[in-house]
C-alpha cells in the first residue's frame, strides 16, 4: 500500500477531516459520483450503509462456513480415529462408534474452528496487524478514534489530481483537508 | 407524509368463502377418517390416537403464537407489531383445540383406557408402578386440569386479543401498557400450564415413562411450529394483496431467524433427552425409545433426526434464505410436516404397542392420521378465518405501529 | 424522515393518540457528545491514580489471591487428600465451585452474544464489564479440573495429545466433553472480549502521552484506524462470532451439566439437567454482574454510562431465569414422584427433610424467593437493595451445586455407605481464594482497560442514527428526547 505506483504522485493521498457523519456520507457519494475508487472513510464508530455507500464486498461469512464445515470434520474425525481404529476400549458396553457421545465434541470444534476464522479471517482480511500506516501522519487523525470522521482520497486513484481532488474536498464541508504524506 | 396507509385491512367477502371451503374440508376428511377408522378392528383406539396427533397438532400452533405474544409485550418488542394480530388470532383459536380434544379427555375420564391406558382402573390395579402414581393418573382429575390449562389457554388468548382489538378503533396507548405490564405474569402461567399439560396430554399416553424436559420439548416444537405458520399465514396473505405494505422482507428475515433459531432449540431438546437416556440406559426410561427405535418407527426417528433438525438448520443458516419468501415458505412447509411427523412419533407408538404384540410396531403413521389432520385443520381454518374476518389484520392502533413499519435488520 | 423508510409512509397525521411515535428510552445519560463518550471511559484508566477504595479492594483481593496460590502449592506438594472429598463423597467443594465459576461466566456470553442478536441495544453499556467478568471466572473454574487431577504434571493427559503410551482419552466421557467445551468457551471468550477491545484500545492508544502506553495500547490495537472497510468486517465477524457463542454457551453449562445427568446417580439423572443449568447459569452470572458493576460504576464516576435502566433490566433477566429455575426445581420434585423410582424419590425427600436440608432451604430461599422480590419495582432500581438479592442469588446458586454434588453421592443406594461431606479448611481458602483472584483481575482490568465498550456504546447514541439516510432502524426507535413516553 505505502510503495508508490505507476503515477507517483508526491504525496498519498488527501485527507478530510468533519465533525459531522452527514457531511461525511455527502462526501462518500459525490466522490463516488465523479468516479473515484480509491477511496476510504474513517470514523470512530460503525456507520451502516456507508462500506455499501463505498462499494466493499465482505467474504468473512464464506471463510466462517468453511471453518466451521472443517471444524464438524476434524471433531468427528478425531472422535471416530481414536475410538474406533487407534484404541478401541469397551467402555460400560457403549458401541465403539458412539456418534450420539461424539457430537458433543465435534459440536465444540465446529463452533472453535469457526470463531477462529471469524476473528483472524476479519484481522487478516483487513491487513492487521499493521505497523506503519501513512494516515497516522497526520496529527489530528488521532481524533479518528474518538470524535472525529475522516474521508481519504488515494493518490494513487487514476483521477487523482492534486488540485481538482484538494478542491473536490474542500467543496464538501470539511474542517480541513491535509495532505498525507507516504 | 401521508395519514397511516395500513388502516384497517380486513379480509372481506373473501373470508366467508375460504371458511366455508375450509369447513367443507374438513368435513370430508372428518368423513374420511371414520371411515378408516371403522376398517380396523381396533379401529376405535387407533381412531382416538389420530384424533389426538390432529388435536394436539394445532393446538400447538395456537400454544406456540400464544407464546409469542406474551413475549412480544414481555420484552416490549416492536419489530412484530405488524404480524401480531396473526399470531394474536391464531392462538386465540385455541378454543377449536379445546372443543374438539373435550371427547378425549370425557371418555377417559369416564374410565375407558383405549387411549390413555392408565384411565382404566383395571390397568391401574394391575400395575404396582402405577399404583403409586394413581393420585395423579386419575380420570377426574384429570379431566379438571385439563379443563385449567385449557381455560388458562383460552382465557390468556381473548384477553391478548381483545386488549389488542380495542385500539383497532379507538387509538390508545392504554391497553398497551396494561399488557405489557401483565406479561410477566401471563408467561409464568403460561410455563407452568404447558409444561403439565405436555405431562398429562403426551407424556402419560406412555404411563410407566418419564422424562423431566418433555414439557420443554414439546414447548420447543410448538413455537417452531407457529412461527412456520406464521411465514405460511402471512405469506398467502401477501399473495392475496393484503398486509401487502405492512410486511416487508425484514419481517420475514425476523421470522426466519426465529424458525432457524427453534429448530435449533428443538434439536438441542431433543438430543439432550435422547442422549441422557441413551448413556443412562436405565430400563424405565428406554422403554420409549426401544420402540421409537424399532421396526418403522427406527426409520421415523431417522427422518426427525435429518428433517427436523439437521436439514433445516443448514438451509435456515443463510440469510439469503431467510430474505427470500419462496425459499422461506418452503421450509415452513417441510418443518410443519415435519412437526407433525415428531407428534405422530410421540403420540402414534403407544397405539400399537398397546397391543402387547412388538412386532406389530409397524402400524406406523397412516391414512387416518393424515384424515383427522385434515378434519380438525379444517374446522381449526374455518374458526381462525372466521374471527379473523371483520378485524383488522394489523393492530392499526399500536402505538409501537411506525416502530415495526420502518423496521430493517441490521 | 418517514417517506425514506421503504414503501410505507409511517402517518404521524393520523388520529391524534394515533399520532404519537412511542420512542425509546436515551440509553446514556449526561453529555452525549462522541468525545464526551470517549471521555469519561478514558478517564478512568488515564488518570494517574485510582480512587483510594481501588487501594483498599485490590489488597485484600490480592492477599486472598496469594492465599488461593499457597492453598494449591500445598495440595500439589501434599495431594488431595487435604480436601474434604473421601468416601462416599468423592466429587466435594473442587466440582461445585467449578460449576459454579463457570456459570457465572455465562452471563458474559448472554450480554455480548444473545442480547446482541436480540438488538437489545442497552448491553452496550455492560458487556465489556461482563465479557471481562467472563473469563476471569472462566480463569477461575478452569483451575479447578487442573489441580484435582492430584497428580498435575500430567494434566495434559485431559487433552487428546499423542503421548509416549499411545494412550487416548476416552471420547464417551462427558469430562472429556468438559474439556473441550470449557476450552473452547475460554478460547471463543477471549477472542469475542480481545476484538470488541482493539477499536477502543485504538482510542486509548491515539490519546496516550506516554510513549509507553502509546506503544503497549498501539501494540494489542494491531494498527486499527478504523476505515470503513475495518468496521464492515469487524462488524460481520462480530455478529458471526455473537451467532456462535449463542449456541456455545447453551453448550457449554449442558455439557457441564452432562457431567452429572449421564450417570445414574439418583437426583443427577433427569433429562432436564441440561436447559435447567443454562437458566441456573444466566441468573448466577447477571447476579454476579450486577454485584460488581454497583460498585464500579459508583468508584469509577460511570454512573451516566451504566444506568439504573441497565441495573433494571439486568435484573428483569435475574428475575426470569430464577423463575425458570424455580420451574425446573418443582419439575424435577414433580417427575421424582410421579416417575416412580424409589430411590429419586428418597434422594428428593432426603435433600428437603435429611441431613442437608439446611442447605436445600437456604438454596430455595435465595434463588426461588429472593429474586421475587424482584417484582417490586423500588427494589429493582435500588443500587444496594439489588446488590443484596443478587448476593443472596450467589450463595444460592453456590448452594444449588453443593445440593446436587453432595447430597446426591453422600445417601446414594447402599444406606451402609452413606456419610456426611465435612469440608476442610483447605477447601474453603481455596474457594474464598478463587473469589480474590476473580476480584483481582476484575479490578486490574477495570484500572487498565477501558470498562465500557466505547466504539459500541457511540453507535446507540441518539445522534448515531440522528442522521441516518439508509433507512436503518434507528430512525423511528430512536429519539432524542429524554422525556420518554415509557421505557
Amino acid at each position: 500500500m505505502s510503495s508508490p505506483q505507476a503515477n507517483a504522485a508526491p504525496i498519498y493521498g488527501y485527507l478530510a477531516e468533519f465533525d459531522d457523519k452527514d457531511a461525511l456520507f455527502a462526501c462518500a457519494k459525490a466522490a463516488r459520483a465523479r468516479g473515484l475508487t480509491e477511496i476510504e472513510a474513517y470514523t470512530p464508530t460503525p456507520l451502516h450503509g456507508l462500506p455499501e455507500i463505498l462499494g466493499y464486498k465482505n467474504y468473512v461469512p464464506h471463510m466462517v462456513f468453511m471453518g466451521g464445515l472443517i471444524g464438524v470434520l476434524t471433531g468427528f474425525g478425531l472422535c471416530y480415529w481414536v475410538s474406533v481404529l487407534e484404541y478401541p476400549l469397551n467402555i460400560g458396553g457403549k458401541p465403539f462408534n458412539s456418534w450420539q457421545a461424539f457430537v458433543v465434541p465435534t459440536f465444540e470444534t465446529m463452533i472453535l474452528f469457526a470463531s477462529l476464522t471469524a476473528v483472524f479471517g476479519m484481522i487478516i482480511l483487513n491487513g492487521l496487524p499493521q505497523p506503519y500506516h501513512p494516515v497516522f501522519n497526520v496529527e489530528k487523525f488521532a481524533r479518528c478514534s474518538s470524535d472525529r470522521f475522516f474521508f481519504i482520497v488515494l493518490s494513487r486513484d487514476p483521477k487523482f489530481d492534486l488540485n481538482e481532488t484538494r478542491r473536490f474536498l474542500a467543496e464538501q464541508k470539511a474542517l480541513s483537508v491535509d495532505e498525507v504524506p507516504h | 407524509m401521508t395519514s397511516t396507509s395500513t388502516a384497517l385491512e380486513t379480509l372481506g367477502p373473501r373470508g366467508a368463502r375460504w371458511s366455508q371451503l375450509a369447513l367443507g374440508v374438513g368435513v370430508l376428511g372428518a368423513a374420511l377418517a371414520a371411515f378408516l377408522g371403522s376398517q380396523f378392528h381396533d379401529g376405535f383406539a387407533r381412531f382416538q390416537h389420530a384424533w389426538l396427533l390432529a388435536c394436539v397438532f394445532w393446538l400447538t400452533l395456537s400454544l406456540g403464537a400464544l407464546f409469542f405474544v406474551v413475549l412480544q409485550h414481555l420484552v416490549r418488542a416492536g419489530w412484530s407489531v405488524v404480524v401480531r394480530r396473526v399470531a394474536e388470532l391464531v392462538a386465540a383459536n385455541v378454543v377449536v383445540a379445546a372443543v374438539l380434544i373435550a371427547p378425549l379427555v370425557v371418555w377417559a375420564a369416564m374410565g375407558h383406557g383405549s387411549l390413555w391406558s392408565w384411565a382404566d382402573p383395571e390397568s391401574l390395579r394391575a400395575s404396582p408402578l402405577l399404583q403409586g402414581k394413581a393420585a395423579w393418573l386419575d380420570g377426574r382429575f384429570f379431566a379438571i386440569r385439563c379443563v385449567v390449562y385449557f381455560g388458562i389457554w383460552i382465557g390468556l388468548s381473548r384477553w391478548l386479543l381483545r386488549h389488542s382489538v380495542e385500539q383497532d378503533s379507538a387509538p390508545d396507548a392504554k391497553p398497551t401498557l396494561a399488557l405489557e405490564l401483565r406479561a410477566a405474569p401471563a408467561m409464568v402461567v403460561y410455563a407452568l400450564s404447558v409444561n403439565f399439560a405436555a405431562f398429562d396430554l403426551l407424556m402419560s399416553l406412555s404411563p410407566t415413562w418419564y422424562s423431566t424436559i418433555f414439557g420443554v420439548y414439546v414447548f420447543a416444537g410448538s413455537v417452531m411450529s407457529f412461527f412456520a405458520a406464521a411465514v405460511l399465514i402471512v405469506s398467502f396473505l401477501q399473495g392475496r394483496g393484503l398486509l401487502a405494505r405492512a410486511v416487508t422482507v425484514e419481517h420475514y428475515h425476523d421470522l426466519g431467524k426465529f424458525l432457524f433459531a427453534f429448530v435449533f432449540f428443538w434439536g438441542y431438546i431433543a438430543f439432550s433427552q435422547f442422549m441422557l437416556i441413551w448413556y443412562a440406559d436405565l430400563p424405565e426410561e428406554t422403554e420409549w425409545f426401544h420402540v421409537r427405535l424399532a421396526g418403522s418407527w427406527k426409520l421415523v426417528s431417522a427422518v426427525l433426526l435429518f428433517g427436523h433438525f439437521i436439514l433445516p438448520f443448514a438451509g435456515l443458516l443463510s440469510r439469503h434464505v431467510k430474505r427470500r419468501v419462496g425459499f422461506l415458505s418452503l421450509w415452513a412447509v417441510w418443518l410443519l410436516v415435519m412437526h407433525a411427523v415428531d407428534l405422530a412419533w410421540i403420540v402414534l407408538p403407544p397405539a400399537s404397542h398397546g397391543h402387547g404384540a412388538e412386532s406389530h410396531a409397524g402400524g406406523a403413521i397412516g391414512l387416518v392420521d393424515v384424515a383427522c389432520l385434515v378434519a380438525v385443520g379444517g374446522v381449526w381454518t374455518f374458526a381462525l378465518v372466521r374471527s379473523a374476518a371483520n378485524r383488522s389484520l394489523v393492530p392499526v392502533g399500536d402505538p409501537r405501529l411506525p416502530e415495526s413499519l420502518a423496521f430493517e435488520n441490521l | 424522515m418517514g417517506s425514506a423508510h421503504g414503501p410505507i409512509s409511517v402517518g404521524s397525521a393520523g388520529t391524534q393518540s394515533r399520532g404519537e411515535v412511542w420512542t425509546r428510552p436515551v440509553l446514556v445519560d449526561g453529555d452525549q457528545s462522541l468525545g464526551a463518550v470517549t471521555r469519561r471511559v478514558c478517564d478512568v484508566v488515564e488518570a494517574p491514580k485510582p480512587p483510594r477504595a481501588w487501594y483498599i479492594a485490590i489488597t485484600i483481593s490480592a492477599s486472598l489471591t496469594l492465599m488461593l496460590f499457597g492453598m494449591v502449592v500445598y495440595l500439589i506438594a501434599t495431594g488431595v487428600g487435604v480436601w474434604g472429598n473421601t468416601n462416599p463423597v468423592f466429587w466435594g467443594w473442587d466440582i461445585v465451585n467449578f460449576v459454579f465459576w463457570v456459570g457465572i461466566a455465562h452471563a458474559g456470553t448472554l450480554i455480548s452474544a444473545i442480547l446482541f442478536l436480540l438488538r437489545q441495544k442497552w448491553r452496550t453499556s455492560v458487556n465489556r464489564a461482563a465479557e471481562a467478568m467472563t473469563l476471569f471466572a472462566v480463569c477461575c473454574a478452569g483451575m479447578y479440573p487442573a489441580i484435582h487431577v492430584g497428580r498435575i504434571w500430567v494434566a495434559y493427559w485431559l487433552f487428546p495429545l499423542p503421548n509416549q503410551m499411545q494412550m487416548w482419552p476416552n471420547f464417551r466421557s462427558p469430562l472429556l466433553w468438559d474439556v473441550f467445551a470449557v476450552s473452547t468457551y475460554a478460547t471463543v471468550s477471549l477472542l469475542f472480549w480481545y476484538m470488541g477491545l482493539v477499536p477502543d484500545l485504538a482510542t486509548l492508544r491515539d490519546r496516550a502521552v506516554t510513549p509507553l502506553r502509546r506503544r503497549l495500547y498501539g501494540f494489542f490495537a494491531l494498527g486499527w484506524r478504523g476505515s470503513a472497510r475495518h468496521w464492515q468486517r469487524f462488524e460481520r465477524a462480530y455478529l458471526i462470532l455473537a451467532a456462535l457463542a449463542t449456541p456455545l454457551v447453551l453448550s457449554v453449562h449442558s455439557v457441564v451439566s452432562f457431567d452429572f445427568a449421564v450417570s445414574q446417580v439418583p437426583g443427577w439423572h433427569t433429562t432436564i439437567f441440561p436447559p435447567y443449568f443454562v437458566a441456573g447459569a444466566i441468573f448466577s452470572g447477571f447476579a454476579m454482574v450486577v454485584t460488581i458493576m454497583v460498585p464500579a460504576r459508583e468508584l469509577f464516576g460511570l454512573r451516566d454510562l451504566v444506568t439504573m435502566k441497565h441495573l433494571e433490566n439486568m435484573n428483569k433477566v435475574i428475575l426470569a431465569t430464577g423463575s425458570m429455575v424455580g420451574l425446573a426445581y418443582a419439575t424435577e420434585f414433580f417427575i421424582a414422584w410421579y416417575g416412580g423410582n424409589a430411590f429419586e424419590r428418597f434422594t428428593f425427600l432426603n435433600r428437603a427433610l435429611g441431613p442437608y436440608a439446611w442447605a436445600y432451604w437456604i438454596m430455595i430461599f435465595c434463588n426461588v424467593v429472593a429474586p421475587q422480590f424482584f417484582w417490586s419495582k423500588s427494589i429493582r432500581t435500588n443500587p444496594w437493595l439489588m446488590v443484596g438479592v443478587c448476593i443472596l442469588v450467589n450463595v444460592g446458586m453456590w448452594f444449588e451445586r453443593f445440593v446436587i454434588v453432595v447430597t446426591s453421592l453422600s445417601r446414594d443406594y447402599l444406606p451402609s455407605a452413606w456419610g456426611y461431606f465435612k469440608p476442610t479448611p483447605i477447601d474453603i481458602c481455596t474457594f474464598i481464594g478463587t473469589l480474590g483472584l476473580f476480584f483481582t483481575l476484575f479490578l486490574l482490568f477495570c484500572r487498565y482497560l477501558p470498562m465500557v465498550a466505547i466504539a459500541e456504546v457511540k453507535t446507540v447514541l441518539p445522534d448515531a442514527h440522528a442522521h441516518d439516510e439508509h433507512g436503518h432502524a434507528g430512525g423511528a426507535a430512536h429519539g432524542r428526547s429524554p422525556e420518554v413516553q415509557h421505557v
